[in-house]
């Protein structure tokens, strides 16, 4: 069967837990790139952050196009352009209005465009319209949000997965910002909007993963027979084409903007912004797989029952010369005959239940399974 | 499949239809923000320069920017665009054709002022006999305070210096005040009481004493004939006549108020609270700056002394008072607040709120000459989109042709649940589009870039839930379970895991609404309304859908074209590995 046709079935045997070392590398080098491109570079603030300065001329019969083709020669590709009260054309640019000689060039170049007089060209300063409150509003809102995430999904799953979901999308935001400082691209209200968009998206994508990993956790049959990362482990080879086709069809429309927005000329912000948008969601999904569920089951396996649980499969795996990872397959597909997999008893047919499907027979799948009391309850 | 199950199928689909061609129908379509479509901008010059003028500084006008963006936002408008650009202060706002509209949500230069209640006086002045001298001028301003259905009515301009001595319509000076009242055309009642004399009161100008208070002429003969004051008229050391109106600007009644010997700069702050009930706290700056004035005025009021005559609830009456208007008029229960006055009145929160935005934001440190008066700097005008019309255009392509792939991939990978996960897609979007369509008709909520971008990612997390539950779906038929039983119990399941990462979204959505403000503010109703259709979309729409598929033969023999793998396929050895 190829790999696709097993990806296809949610039957992929990618060991997760030996990518996750590679992964941990990986993501500490881009958090790294990212974290010291912020200390280097800093983050490009646009013009609604910082202000810039702002011209005003008449100019008559001039389209916006044109209007840009004379910024892009003179290097203001992000200005914003307007038209005022019909013909008046007014520019902002992130440009400091004490800066006198780059804004006589700008200065130049609108004259030269309009056929106006260079006195006609008014220039001025220009302040931020994203008010510091605004920044400081947001903030607050993020700091209370993840506070009830977290106390959400500690309620609804365990409190390991809200630290890991948390440190997730963390480390989302960081790679996402990071590129933005690396590549100098400007930051304006509508990326912000797009960091906020990410997370949202990261988040709901971690709490999918997560939800199929504890539901395979409670299954009878995988309890105290394997340990907590490797059931983990099966969890997210079922979750895996899920993952797959939604990071497919959420980057989908993303890539067709920054394609067609890097084609049209004009469409810098659009290109940029779906440039965040697409490294935000591929990060989204992989920091799903890659560092929110490693997360967890590091936190879990610090657990005590945890521990004991590892010595005593390390212990049988020792007394019959084979590795834990073994012993726990073994276990599972050992088990699996009888209830955790029901194509491995339909290959069996003398087995009656084969023939009458989903009659007698209650196979294990996720949700006719009453779950046992896990036994970690008593312990929390 | 239930009965109840089909009917909630029919009602999400025909009221998707329904309300989509009733919206259509009215007319109502998304109001687009600045940068997609542009608006009216309103500018606002100072009267003095600050470059020249010494009371003025460029931080008053940061201080002012600021202001009235907080202002904007707490109407409710999203995403406006308030800059200074050099000394003048420029508000854009999206999606307004009107500029007088943009006028009035600006706003004017309004200073806050507190002032003592003389007496309350009825909604409208009682009517005189009829005097021969019918002024014009008088009766339109008569009407203004009455009925508030005139754009430029009065209390837009009130408390505006700027307009002093500049001759417009609304501008009455004190000489035809007298023709005021007295004219039965202005309120179409005749004369009901022939006791009342002809002749129209007219207040005395204010003794003040050394704090900045007068006694109230209570004794004022024919005192419910007041006319309201004029703009001209609300001048802080003076008296007033100003009304109080409700929710839809209508007038409920009126007050006699005194001079005003504390304004909106002698607050330090305001915010709502809740104790056992909603309550704002104003707080005041410290000595002569606020809280003795306070004190100073809250003494007459509580001890009911002639300064601020005694109401019917006890002691006087402190108004409060912004645009010509009573914001509120809480009896005063104190002697001395030494710095923090707790204002209740059965508040909702929203109510209480909104009364701190006032208190808080109420003053401007600078005066702007009036953008309605066109003799003056600060002007409106229409502004075009500051994102060119190709960009919007890649960005229209770029989402059908996003769309078109996503469609294309789905139906490859799903066959007939591909189909089905889209018509899910395609309802919720339809109720998306109705009410971000109602919500910028009612409420001026902006589609900007950053909106449409939000709502791209949406259709991935829309689909996502399809996708949680046509895998779910696979996995149960894999485990030998019949395709039948399976759509029903699959969806069971995933609709938990669906509705627990919805959750969390729409727990980020209110947090982010409730506590932010501007754009992040938009992205929040956006991510709300989008985890909240998903869910019912899902629930309403692709389960009612799975059990119609459920009972097709054909297609349950079939399990090929659901993109599910047979029972041959389910028990490939293959799949034995785990």
């Amino acid at each position: 069967m190829s790999w696709f046709q097993r990806l296809w079935r949610n039957q992929t045997k990618v060991n997760f837990p030996e990518l996750w070392k590679k992964a941990f590398f990986l993501s500490a080098a881009f958090m790294l790139i990212g974290i010291a491109a912020l200390l280097v570079r800093g983050v490009n603030l646009g013009i609604e952050f910082e202000g810039g300065t702002v011209w005003e001329t008449a100019a008559p019969n001039i389209a916006t196009g044109e209007v840009r083709d004379a910024l892009r020669e003179v290097g203001q590709v992000n200005a914003k352009i307007q038209f005022v009260g019909g013909d008046v054309v007014r520019v902002r640019a992130e440009l400091d209005s004490t800066d006198a000689a780059s804004v006589a060039t700008v200065s130049a170049a609108l004259s030269a465009l309009t056929q106006q007089s260079i006195d006609d060209i008014s220039f001025n300063s220009i302040s931020a319209s994203w008010g510091g409150e605004i920044t400081g509003k947001a903030i607050r809102a993020l700091i209370v949000f993840f506070v009830v995430v977290a106390i959400y999904i500690t309620l609804g799953l365990e409190w390991r997965m809200a630290v890991a979901a948390l440190i997730a999308v963390a480390h989302d935001i960081v790679i996402t910002v990071g590129l933005y400082a690396l590549f100098q691209f400007e930051i304006t209200p509508a990326t912000v909007i797009a960091f906020l968009t990410i997370m949202g998206y990261s988040l709901y994508d971690t709490l999918v993963v997560f939800d199929k990993n504890r539901d395979y956790q409670r299954r009878s049959a995988l309890i105290g027979r394997a340990t907590y990362t490797h059931i983990m482990n099966l969890a997210l080879n079922t979750v895996l084409l899920r993952s797959v086709n939604t990071t497919i069809t959420s980057v989908l429309p993303v890539l067709a903007m920054l394609i067609i927005g890097t084609l049209v000329l004009g469409a810098v912000t659009l290109a940029e912004f779906a440039v965040a948008l697409l490294i935000g969601l591929l990060v989204g999904t992989y920091s799903s797989l890659f560092v929110a569920s490693p997360a967890a089951a590091w936190l879990k396996e610090r657990q005590q029952s945890q521990i004991e649980l590892r010595e005593r499969l390390e212990a049988r795996a020792q007394s019959r010369g084979i590795t834990v990872q073994e012993v726990e397959a073994a276990a599972v597909s050992g088990s699996s005959t009888t209830s955790l997999s029901a194509a491995d008893s339909r290959s069996q047919p003398d087995r009656p239940a084969a023939k009458r499907p989903g009659a007698a027979r209650r196979p294990i799948s996720a949700g006719t399974i009453i779950p046992p009391r896990p036994r970690k309850r008593k312990r929390r | 499949m239930s009965r109840r199950s089909l009917v909630s199928l029919v009602l999400i689909v025909a009221g998707a239809v329904g309300l989509l061609a009733a919206s259509l129908a009215v007319g109502n379509s998304p109001l687009l923000g600045l940068d997609l479509k542009g608006g009216v901008e309103v500018v606002l010059v100072p009267v003095d320069d600050p470059e020249r003028s010494e009371t003025v500084t460029p931080d008053d006008l940061d201080t002012a920017v600021n202001i009235i963006r907080n202002r904007i936002d707490g109407l409710g408008v999203a995403e406006p665009d308030v800059t200074r650009q050099g000394n003048r202060v420029v508000v854009q706002l999206p999606g307004i054709s009107d500029q007088q509209r943009a006028i009035d949500i600006v706003g004017q230069t309004a200073e806050l002022r507190f002032r003592p209640v003389c007496t309350e006086l009825a909604a409208e002045p009682l009517t005189l006999e009829v005097d021969d001298e019918v002024d014009d001028v008088a009766i339109s301003d008569t009407n203004d305070d009455l009925a508030t259905d005139d754009p430029v009515a009065d209390e837009e301009t009130v408390g505006d210096p700027a307009s002093d001595g500049v001759d417009t319509e609304d501008d009455v000076d004190d000489e035809t005040v007298d023709d005021a009242v007295g004219d039965p055309v202005a309120d179409g009642v005749d004369t009901e009481d022939a006791s009342v004399s002809p002749v129209p009161p007219v207040l005395p100008p204010a003794e003040l004493d050394e704090r900045g208070l007068a006694a109230c002429p209570i004794d004022l003969e024919n005192i419910f004939a007041l006319p309201s004051s004029t703009a001209a008229q609300d001048q802080a050391d003076s008296f007033v006549v100003l009304p109080e109106r409700n929710d839809d600007g209508e007038v409920v009644r009126r007050y006699l108020l005194g001079p005003a010997n504390l304004t909106g700069a002698g607050l330090s702050g305001a915010d709502s609270a809740f104790t056992n009930e909603y309550v704002v706290i104003a707080n005041f700056k410290g000595g002569d700056e606020g809280s003795d004035k306070f004190d100073e005025l809250a003494f007459e009021c509580f001890s009911a002394t002639s300064f601020c005559p005694s109401g019917a609830a006890g002691p006087g009456r402190v108004a409060i008072v912004v645009d010509g208007t009573v914001e509120v008029a809480p009896t005063v229960n104190a002697a001395s607040f030494s710095g923090e006055a707790v204002i209740s009145g059965n508040y909702s929160g929203d109510e209480a709120e909104d009364l701190a935005l006032v208190l808080r934001y109420g003053a401007l440190p600078v005066e702007f000459q009036d953008p309605t008066d066109p003799q003056s700097d600060s002007t409106s005008r229409g502004v075009s989109a500051t994102i060119g019309s190709d960009s919007l255009r890649a960005g229209v392509i770029a989402g059908i042709v996003g769309l078109a792939l996503v469609f294309l991939y789905m139906v490859v990978m799903y066959r007939f649940l591909g189909v089905i996960a889209m018509l899910s897609l395609g309802v919720s979007a339809t109720w998306l589009w109705v009410i971000v369509a109602w919500l910028g008709e009612t409420q001026d909520l902006a589609l900007t870039l950053a909106g449409v971008t939000g709502l791209i990612v949406a259709i991935g997390v829309s689909l996502d839930s399809n996708v949680v539950y046509f895998e779910h779906l696979k996995e149960d038929v894999a485990t030998g379970r019949s395709l039948r039983s399976s759509l029903e119990q699959s969806f069971k399941v995933a609709f938990i895991t669906i509705f627990r990462a919805n959750f969390a979204s729409l727990i980020a959505a209110v947090i982010l609404y409730w506590l932010s403000a501007g754009s992040v503010r938009g992205f929040a109703l956006m991510l709300g309304l989008a985890s909240v259709l998903d869910l019912l979309a899902t629930y309403f729409f692709l389960r009612p859908c799975a059990q119609l598929l459920a009972r097709s033969s054909s297609l349950m023999a079939h399990p090929h074209l659901l993109g599910l793998p047979t029972a041959e396929e389910a028990m490939a050895p293959a799949s034995q590995k785990l």
